[in-house]
């Protein structure tokens, strides 16, 4: 089974926001509820200082410390889907442990103060013990693996787009959208990046486009001092995260 | 086998007075709290993706660990054999029982799917999750206290069962109370909690809460009058008991010092941010620290802490600034922004909603509720025969109520 793994250039990133875009299209998350975000930083200051970006989708790490604390087992990591870590809507209990023990911020539980008003739930109030249901929705629903739209109480989080990855010819090593074969499997934000910063393919290939670019550019895992070993690795210039200085601080330095 | 001669104040028309008062505001809270989780799901509370344990997680710490201090002090005479303990065992142990569950009701309000936790939990066995291992140890925890209970109910103060069943009590509240800290202080991507000694650190709070909870409601419980008391309980108010209180505020405040100065030494802003520009900038956190705890712990080092008004006074401070303590602490945790990039530029604020208060009153509500019921039936204020034939001081006195 492949090892499905991302790499994202910051050299080429533009920081438009297109993946976030077409994140929340494909999975209908609510405002805020971004399983896929462009981080901005900025570290110094005038007339020298710099403005950072990186996309940021959940890291399917490796040795996932969400996985570990979760206490139902709801959160777990397929081996047999390409590593990707998923969250069982049918377990989740809302403890939301998970939101705690996860180093990259990117869990989220959507039941909390809408980000804007109108409140959108209000608009399509959900059925079928959906959260909320939108006129379009995504077809695919797995429960199993959080995908679709959640119900209330529970956590969500990115699924590498798991019901369009999983329907990928077996043994491939890289999903890219140029490909024509491929392209319908390839994760939203992937496809949808007009730089093309952003590669998918299996990391347990040694031949994949993913692995050879890691290699060849350096690729880092981002606060890989935690040990949960991403399976999203960044290049180019900008992985380094400022550390946290809160805002009528920043001059002090 | 055991008699209590001394009239208990709750016993009488105080203790009706006060449970109709507390029953009325249990059922507004929990009704509030009811209508707006039902209408309004979680989007009622302040909390948020960002900061997802708020003020409930803290109300269920508080109980959670001040029952666990009871169950400690329990054990002072039901395991130890420190018998001039025995006055209070018997209230330690019914008190111990009634926070654990009022912290349990708040935890599964705030909970996202309580009844499911009820079989996925046994169904998966998530034996890595520290979680897990709170949840199972806190419901042992819950089932000794009950069988311990209803042997002192039954009059077996020494008999080996009592003993053998006191010794897993006493081992089942280290190793819940032990994992409910790992929760937090085994979270290295959180360095605020990250600390080995964190289960220690809640042990000593613990106490420290239980013997403030406790010296509240034995006092209350005697209608704020020593006249009434056995002399066994004088001896232990006016003896070690007070002491001990000292000696558990001074070992809090040495280890939430030895945390704030190596937080604010830290060059890492999720620990000393936290310290400087969190905790030591709220004024409510900084008068729990030194009217709630400085104060009554100088009080208690000088000989009036044998009476019973500044008793009285300190154990009331000591429980509002340790549950200032446990908010601080667990929202304290959360509050540097975790990867949000400036989406979020600052701290993130945090104030609770009236729905969590609600909760929280819920807690306290329920749990003086059941403390109530307690005293008015169960004889709390028992102890073993032989106390009440060798240590009583003076005759007891017939009080009436
Ligand atoms: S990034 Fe967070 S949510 Fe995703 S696998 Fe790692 S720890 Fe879990
Ligand atoms: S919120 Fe759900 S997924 Fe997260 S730790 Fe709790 S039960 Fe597991």
């Amino acid at each position: 089974m492949a090892k499905w793994g991302m790499v994202i250039d910051l050299d080429k990133c533009t920081g438009c926001q297109a993946c976030t875009t077409a994140c929340s299209m494909e999975n209908n998350t609510l405002p805020g509820e971004t399983w896929q975000d462009v981080l901005f930083y900025n570290a110094g200051e005038y007339p020298s200082g710099q403005m950072k970006w990186l996309p940021r989708p959940c890291m399917q790490c490796e040795n996932p410390s969400c996985v570990h604390v979760c206490p139902t087992r709801a959160t777990y990591k397929d081996p047999d889907a390409g590593g990707i870590v998923f969250v069982d809507w049918n377990k989740c209990i809302g403890c939301k442990y998970c939101m705690i023990a996860c180093p990259y911020g990117v869990r989220f539980y959507a039941d909390e103060k809408p980000l804007i008003e109108p409140d959108i739930r209000d608009v399509f109030p959900g059925e079928n013990a959906q959260l909320w249901s939108p006129p379009y929705q995504s077809p695919d629903e797995d429960w199993r693996r959080g995908i679709g739209i959640q119900p209330k109480g529970v956590v969500s989080k990115c699924t590498f787009c798991y019901h369009k990855v999983k329907n990928a010819p077996e043994g491939i090593a890289d999903l890219d959208e140029d490909n024509p074969d491929v392209k319908e499997y390839v994760p939203a934000c992937v496809r949808t990046c007009a730089p093309k910063a952003r590669y998918f393919g299996d990391l347990d290939n040694p031949e994949s486009h993913v692995n050879q670019l890691i290699g060849d550019k350096h690729g880092v895992r981002l606060k890989d001092h935690t040990g949960n070993k991403p399976q999203v690795y960044y290049l180019g210039a900008g992985a380094g995260v400022p550390a946290f200085t809160p805002a009528d601080r920043e001059n002090d330095a | 086998m055991t008699t209590q001669l001394h009239k208990n104040a709750l016993q009488g028309p105080l203790g009706w007075g006060l449970l109709v008062v507390a029953m009325a505001v249990l059922l507004v809270s929990l009704g509030y709290a009811l209508s707006q989780i039902i209408t309004n799901g979680h989007t009622s509370f302040n909390t948020s993706s960002a900061l997802p344990w708020g003020q409930p997680i803290a109300t269920y710490v508080f109980f959670a660990l001040g029952s666990s201090g009871l169950g400690l002090i329990a054990s002072l005479p039901l395991v130890f054999g420190f018998k001039q303990y025995y006055p209070i065992a018997k209230r330690c142990v019914f008190l111990a029982f009634a926070l654990l569950i009022s912290g349990m009701i708040v935890l599964a309000l705030e909970l996202g799917h309580v009844f499911r936790m009820l079989w996925v939990i046994p169904l998966n066995l998530q034996v890595q999750s520290a979680m897990f291992w709170m949840g199972a140890f806190y419901a042992l925890d819950l089932l000794f206290l009950l069988w311990k209970f209803s042997k002192l109910q039954g009059g077996h103060w020494d008999s080996k069962t009592a003993k053998q069943v006191g010794i897993a009590s006493f081992i089942g509240v280290l190793l819940a109370s032990g994992n409910l800290a790992l929760i937090f202080g085994m979270m290295s991507m959180r360095p605020f909690w990250f600390d080995p000694l964190m289960p220690v650190y809640f042990y000593v709070t613990g106490i420290t809460t239980a013997v403030a909870i406790l010296v509240l409601l034995t006092y209350l419980a005697y209608g704020f009058s020593r006249e009434r008391m056995p002399a066994a309980l004088i001896a232990l108010s006016t003896g070690s008991l007070p002491k001990l209180f000292a000696a558990c505020l001074g070992m809090t405040l040495l280890f939430i010092t030895a945390r704030a100065i190596t937080g604010l030494y830290s060059n890492n802003p999720e620990i000393n941010v936290v310290w400087a520009d969190y905790l030591f900038k709220s004024g409510v956190y900084i008068a729990a620290l030194l009217i709630g705890l400085l104060l009554p712990f100088i009080v208690l080092l000088s000989k009036l802490r044998n009476k019973m008004s500044i008793q009285i006074l300190a154990a009331f401070l000591v429980m509002i600034a340790m549950f200032v303590e446990r908010l601080y602490f667990v929202v304290g945790g959360q509050v540097v922004p975790l990867f949000k990039g400036t989406w979020i530029p600052d701290l993130i604020s945090y104030i609770p909603s009236a729905t969590e208060w609600s909760l929280t009153f819920i807690g306290f509500a329920l749990c003086f509720v059941i403390y109530l019921l307690g005293e008015k039936f169960l004889n709390l204020g028992d102890m073993p025969n032989k106390m009440l034939d060798h240590t009583t001081a003076r005759k007891p006195i017939e009080t009436t109520a």
